[in-house]
């Protein structure tokens, strides 16, 4: 999982055999610190890494974090919720 | 209030005793909010704790919701247990007292301070950067102190 996920571009890489992302959108509460610290400790990304998708779901209004299957991403959507940040799925071609 | 700091295997702050008091009974509203849940999923506050997974699609978001916001409520209240029982001396306490948390602690105390965070900013009708809210000090100063709190934990699992 993790490999796939340090790529620049998770979802035009995949998204052939991967049809469903993750999204994280921006909210006004979460500290961006926190953002960072629960990209870095659940998905396994570098401190680099987590901290250009809190950027990127700081300064676009969302950023996706994860790419795959439909059950895969809903289970990062659950383990955000109990983190309290603010994720969807979708899939990735919509 | 003294931020969290690390302390060998533990972060430790110091509250004041009303301060510890303040932050168990938000949590134990929080219990009490999650415990209510089937009555309240149109409060703003419940959205932001348990969100549509599909903003899209109504019967998927409930569909995930129904096997999805059980076990999330009792892990949330669980997280909200273990920051009441870590602050109980300190809210008995008759002067500002040490409250230790481990390792595990923590992931608690990260997971029930954003919920209250959340809820509190729903309540303060905050819905957006820069969105001022209602005009309510009190419950601005609550909600920029929990930053605070939160925050220097976040810090201390940074380093």
């Amino acid at each position: 999982m993790s490999g796939v996920l340090e790529r620049t571009e998770p979802v035009e890489s995949t998204v052939l055999d991967s049809p469903w992302i993750t999204l994280v959108w921006n909210d006004p509460v979460n500290l961006m610190n926190y953002v960072s610290y629960v990209f870095r400790s659940y998905f396994g990304f570098s401190a680099a890494e987590a901290e250009r998708l809190m950027l990127q779901v700081h300064n676009d209004g969302r950023a996706v974090v994860a790419t795959g299957s439909r059950e895969a991403m809903e289970r990062h959507v659950e383990a955000m919720h109990d983190f309290g940040l603010w994720a969807t799925l979708a899939r990735a071609d919509a | 209030m003294k931020a969290f700091r690390p302390s060998r295997h533990r972060f430790v702050a110091v509250f004041e005793p009303e301060e510890a008091g303040t932050l168990s009974l938000l949590a134990s509203q929080i219990i009490t909010l999650l415990d209510e849940r089937a009555a309240r999923d149109s409060d703003p506050a419940m959205l932001r704790l348990l969100p549509d997974a599909y903003p899209d699609d109504a019967a998927a978001s409930h569909e995930f919701r129904r096997f999805t916001a059980d076990e999330l409520a009792a892990r949330k209240a669980s997280n909200a247990r273990r920051m009441i029982a870590d602050l109980a001396g300190a809210a008995r306490a008759a002067s500002p007292t040490a409250v230790k948390v481990d390792a595990q602690g923590a992931q608690a105390w990260l997971r029930s301070l954003t919920d209250i965070r959340l809820t509190v900013a729903a309540r303060l009708g905050i819905e957006s950067d820069g969105d001022p809210g209602l005009d309510d000090p009190v419950l601005h100063d609550l909600y920029n102190w929990l930053g605070f709190v939160q925050g220097s934990l976040v810090d201390c699992l940074d380093r």
